[in-house]
């Protein structure tokens, strides 16, 4: 997904991880997957570096789509599709 | 997976509490064999009483404070955490427990699923795709 229809993209639920470092974005990605239903999208913000490259491995091996993820200062904006 | 969870140093709980929240984000079923030192702090009243450090304890401060700046959860709340997200069994070696005073289910947390032998540990650590020693 482009950087122009990411930011445009309206997720189905937010989850705001920025309080957290590992493993906890991740841990709140897995529990706002198990909300939502399969085609609907999670946008969750994390300010973990690691978390980065975490998530998107995460949701590939889970069976859902990483759409991509926007820099914001000082945190990053990462963007799921539930399979 | 299993683990071995021999220590019950803050630093080596906090560190297997890290692990097992990512055990459970990838829905593993975890076995967790509590032996020696590990037992200790899971006694009734001492889990939130463990201050000591495995190793450097020169930088026990130092380690409490970062853990408190980063919002690093107790390392009882990634257990429950872990506990609450998939299937993970706490086992603890009655060995260890007797060790320190505690020789039945009701002198463990809650956490505790059973208390065993070393038999099971040995087993489940031949049958797991993955096998930690904490």
């Amino acid at each position: 997904m482009s950087y122009e229809e990411l930011v445009i993209i309206a997720a189905d639920k937010t989850v705001d991880a920025r309080g957290t470092a590992c493993p906890g974005p991740l841990l709140e990605a897995k529990k706002a997957m198990g909300t939502i239903a399969s085609g609907e999208v999670i946008e969750i913000l994390s300010a973990d570096e690691g978390t980065k490259k975490d998530i998107p491995k995460w949701a590939n091996k889970k069976g859902h789509e990483y759409l991509g993820t926007v820099e914001e200062s000082g945190y990053f904006k990462i963007y799921l599709q539930k399979g | 997976m299993t683990m071995a969870l021999f220590s019950g140093s803050i630093d080596k709980l906090t560190g297997a509490g890290v692990i097992l929240s990512g055990a459970a984000a990838d829905d593993m079923d975890v076995d967790v064999y509590v032996l020696l030192m590990g037992a200790r702090a899971f006694i009734k009243g001492n889990e939130n009483n463990i201050n000591s450090l495995s190793e450097y304890p020169e930088l026990k401060d130092e380690f409490i404070k970062s853990a408190k700046t980063l919002n690093v959860p107790s390392w009882i709340e990634f257990f429950e955490m872990a506990k609450e997200l998939t299937n993970v069994k706490i086992h603890i070696c009655s060995l260890a427990g007797k060790m320190w005073g505690a020789e039945k289910m009701e002198d463990f947390i809650d956490l505790t699923d059973d208390l065993c032998g070393i038999g099971e540990y040995i087993t489940s650590a031949q049958e797991a795709d993955v096998h930690l020693f904490i």
